[in-house]
Parts: C-alpha cells; sequence; structure tokens
C-alpha cells in the first residue's frame, strides 16, 4: 500500500505531512498575498534623483527614527493621511517601513511638507520644531549625491525585476550620459525652492547635493 | 477507591493549599472578579488533572487489550483493530462538515479585513463628531482650532503663529512690505477667489512701495492716491468685497478656506493644500483660531 512507502522514507513524509497542515494556509494566504503586492495603478517607479535620495535615507539613518507605514487607525490617519496599501512598496527595494517612530511618519510627507520647509529644518530641526531631538543634517549641503550608483540601481532592478523604467535605461555609460541632464533638470527644480545658494552652484557645476536627492525623495511620498 | 487515586487527591490537595498560601500571602483581592476565576481555575486544574492522570495509571495496571492483533508490526510492536470511539467519530464528522462550511462560506464571504474594520471606525467618530460640533460656539471651535494648529500648522507657522522669523508667513500679522510688493510684482492666481487671477505689475515704482507700505501698515491713515487700484477688486473697504476676492486689513473664514483648500505660494515659499486632512467643521475651528491670534 502506498503509506508503506511513504512510512519508510521520511523525508517524503514529512514533505506531505508539511502540504496537509499548510494546505489551508496555501489556499487563504497565498492568493491574497500575491494581489496585494502588485503595484497600484497610480504606483511609479522613482525617478533616478529620488532613488539617489532615497539612497541618502538609508545611508543617514533616517529610518531609524521614521517609519513609513500609515495603519488605518484613525488616530494616525488624521495626522498622517491616507493609510498605506502594500502595492505602494512594490517598487521599493528594499522597503522602508521602519519600526520605530521617535520621528512622525513620512510615508506621506510630500502632502503636507515642502521644498522650503525641508531646508529650514535639515540645517536646525529644533528651530522649526520646538523640543525636537532630530540632529541637525548639515552635511547633506555639501555632500555630493551619488547618482550614478541609482541610475544603475535604476537599470537592474528594470532588468532583474521588469520595473517599468522606460527604455532609455540602458546598461551603457552612453544611455547614462544621456539620462544625466534629466537627472540634473530634476535637481534645478528643486533648487529653485532653496534659498541655499552653495546648492544651486553645485548643480550649475554639474554635482547634485545630497540635500537636492533627498528633498525630491520626501516629495515623492505622498 | 484505590491508593493512586488517594495519593494523586493528596498531591491535588497539597497544590490547593499552595495555590491557597500564594492568595494570603500576596494578598489578593478575591472580590477582583479576575483574580477570583484565576484562582478557581488554578483549583480546577489542579484537581482534575490530578484525578484523571492518577485514573489512567490505574487503568494501564489492571486492564488488558481486546481486539485481533493485525498482521503489520513495527519493531514487534503491534496494532489491535478496536473499533474508533463514537465520540472520535461525531468530532471528526463535525470538524469535516465545518472545515467545508469555513473554506467554502465562512472564510471567503465573511471574511475579517482591517480597512473594513477601519471604514467603520471612521464612519462612526463622523457621525459622533458632526452631531456634537453641530452648533459650536466660537469658544469650542477655537479650542479645537488651537489644538489643530498645533498638529497640521505649527511645524511651519511655529508655535505662535509668529513664522518663526520669516521661515513661514507670519499669522499674528496680515501681510510684510515684501509679501506685499512680491504679489504686486508677480500677480497672484492660485487661491480660488471669484474674482480670478489678480495680473501682475497693477503698480510699479514708487506707487508700488506706497502701496505696500500703507497694507503692511494695517492700511492705518490716509491711503496713497495709487491704493485706488487696489480698491477696484478688493473692495472700497479692503475687506475683499464680500468675498470675492482677498482680505487685505485681516483674516476672515473666506480667505483662510481659500488658502487652506487651495494653497499658497508666495515670496517665502510653498504652503500645500490641506484639502486631504481636514474636514470642514475643523477648518471653521483652525479660520476661528487664526483670527483669535491675528488680533
Amino acid at each position: 500500500m502506498f503509506f508503506h512507502w511513504l512510512e519508510k522514507n521520511p523525508f517524503y513524509f514529512a514533505l506531505m505531512v508539511s502540504i496537509v497542515i499548510s494546505f489551508a494556509g496555501l489556499l487563504e494566504i497565498v492568493p491574497n498575498f500575491a494581489s496585494a503586492a502588485r503595484p497600484l495603478s497610480t504606483t511609479t517607479p522613482r525617478t533616478v534623483l529620488e532613488l539617489a535620495g532615497k539612497n541618502v535615507y538609508i545611508k543617514d539613518n533616517c529610518i531609524a527614527c521614521h517609519s513609513q507605514m500609515i495603519r488605518p487607525f484613525k488616530s494616525e490617519t488624521d495626522r498622517y493621511g491616507k493609510y498605506s496599501l502594500s502595492g505602494e512598496y512594490a517598487y521599493d527595494r528594499p522597503f522602508l517601513w521602519g519600526s520605530k517612530r521617535t520621528g512622525p511618519d513620512l510615508h506621506r510627507v510630500g502632502n503636507y511638507r515642502t521644498t522650503d520647509w525641508h531646508e529650514n529644518h535639515m540645517l536646525n530641526p529644533p528651530a522649526i520644531v520646538p523640543g525636537s531631538i532630530m540632529p541637525a543634517y548639515k552635511h547633506q549641503f555639501t555632500n555630493v549625491a551619488d547618482i550614478e550608483t541609482a541610475y544603475a540601481e535604476a537599470v537592474t532592478v528594470k532588468n532583474a525585476f521588469f520595473t517599468p523604467y522606460g527604455p532609455e535605461f540602458k546598461r551603457t555609460r552612453k544611455a547614462w550620459e544621456a539620462h544625466r541632464p534629466k537627472v540634473l533638470e530634476d535637481a534645478k527644480k528643486i533648487a529653485a525652492d532653496m534659498k541655499d545658494e552653495g546648492v544651486k552652484k553645485m548643480i550649475a557645476n554639474g554635482e547634485v547635493p545630497e540635500i537636492v536627492a533627498l528633498i525630491a525623495y520626501l516629495n515623492s511620498l505622498k | 477507591m484505590n491508593p493512586i487515586i488517594m495519593k494523586s487527591l493528596g498531591f491535588a490537595a497539597l497544590l490547593i493549599i499552595a495555590t491557597l498560601a500564594v492568595v494570603v500571602q500576596m494578598d489578593i483581592d478575591l472580590s477582583d472578579s479576575v483574580n477570583a476565576i484565576a484562582v478557581g481555575g488554578a483549583i480546577a486544574i489542579a484537581t482534575i488533572t490530578s484525578y484523571v492522570t492518577s485514573l489512567y495509571i490505574s487503568k494501564m495496571k489492571t486492564e488488558s487489550t481486546t481486539g485481533e492483533l493485525v498482521d503489520e508490526n513495527w519493531d514487534g510492536i503491534g496494532e489491535r483493530t478496536n473499533e474508533l470511539p463514537s465520540g472520535w467519530a461525531y468530532i471528526f464528522l463535525a470538524v469535516f462538515f465545518w472545515s467545508m462550511w469555513y473554506g467554502l462560506i465562512g472564510y471567503p464571504v465573511n471574511q475579517y479585513s482591517q480597512i473594513g474594520e477601519y471604514n467603520e471606525e471612521v464612519l462612526a467618530h463622523k457621525a459622533k463628531f458632526e452631531k456634537k460640533f453641530e452648533n459650536a460656539d466660537k469658544e469650542v471651535l477655537q479650542g479645537m482650532g488651537k489644538s489643530l494648529y498645533f498638529v497640521q500648522c505649527a511645524p511651519c507657522h511655529g508655535n505662535t503663529g509668529d513664522g518663526l522669523s520669516g521661515k513661514a508667513h507670519d499669522l499674528t500679522k496680515r501681510m510684510s512690505k515684501a509679501q506685499v510688493l512680491d504679489v504686486i510684482n508677480n500677480g497672484s492666481n492660485h487661491l480660488g477667489y471669484a474674482m480670478g487671477m489678480m495680473p501682475p505689475g497693477m503698480a510699479s515704482g514708487q506707487d508700488a512701495e506706497d502701496i505696500a507700505a500703507y497694507i503692511a501698515g494695517g492700511l492705518k491713515g490716509e491711503a496713497p492716491a495709487s491704493y485706488a487700484a487696489c480698491t477696484s477688486c478688493h473692495g472700497a473697504d479692503s475687506k475683499g468685497n464680500g468675498g470675492m476676492a482677498p482680505n487685505l486689513i485681516g483674516y476672515d473664514n473666506a480667505l483662510l478656506t481659500h488658502v487652506l483648500q487651495n494653497g499658497k505660494k508666495g515670496i517665502i515659499g510653498t504652503m500645500p493644500s490641506f484639502k486631504t486632512m481636514i474636514t470642514p467643521i475643523q477648518e471653521k475651528a483652525l479660520s476661528e483660531y487664526l483670527q483669535s491670534i491675528a488680533q
């Protein structure tokens, strides 16, 4: 009989047991999971400048104090806006949900903070928000953001995960050189709302300061 | 009664005494139903466990096996053909039917949704909120506006509304000279007033300077002759022509509503729209509070 064979092969026995006990889970969890993980119709991949800003966000460890996940509770949606959906993170690699809110949630910060606010705030947070314990991030005004790596990241996720970047995202230096002015154009738009002259000078020289990339990223969080 | 059951009941009695000792030692208040249930549960578990265990132990000593031995044996350990106890069979059948119902109807049709619960919570709160503040008086609205101000407005305009020395609009005054000059030179067309766009260059040079100084000074004293260009839209009393154009003297509900709904872009920077962040009652409350700090 079939179970005689099964009882003599512990590996297949364990496999069958696993399938049987996880059957309901497979049926109920997996399809839901797969559909919820799809990007929303309004979710678009981040631009290269925003990707560079996201890398600044990771590098300066913003995630240690800020979450990006608004839970469906009235107290949270009152303060931060609409609750987050899993599809909104479809193009985030890695996602930056965070688990600690020493500072406020940032998942929709683009809706209620603007470029000039971020500029003032990054220079001296307690001057803008009394009692804030957030440190200043002055170095972001002089450090250069790595837009080249951000471009490489965009090309990689396009090839590896089919993230819908346009056909102009290619694995060649020529394609990058062709795309570079677009990134600087985006950076210029952000810098136009800023007061810092050094930032504008850097962009004119073809370099993107970290603060501009970071603000582009924060403004895109909507 | 056989000695094994006697011993186990003695053991249960010991456990009960230990439980009661803890109750006395730690001064536990048994009038609190949670404590009473916990102590009762501990006593019941000690008694039942000891009794049932001893019952099976004594059975192992006296009972013999029934049924035929089957052919298969595993390292000398055999199996006998006994009927399945009927209780087990009924439980199996019940679970079988329940799982059919749950898998096909119970879970897919009635499944719990976090978003659904959130929607219910928000609807219930909204109904309660609107009923409570339907006819709120000025004082209540100002109180609500104040707490809203600290959450939504203070991060940019500062706790006192002074705009953090020029980093945002100073809400305690109407407009500074620089702001008026900026609007005169660049026009304005984003607040959504019925009057529509204010074109750039309505006044220039010294005229613009005079108008800016006059408006920034709170429209006190003699108006400069060039100010006539402003009154045609902003009204003879400069209060906005009955909600058609922005009030130049102070804040009113129309002005604050337009800014909160549409945001504002000016010489200082950009203010986003708060359309999605606040409800109409909250908007009224905020506007009451802002008018109170401007005076």
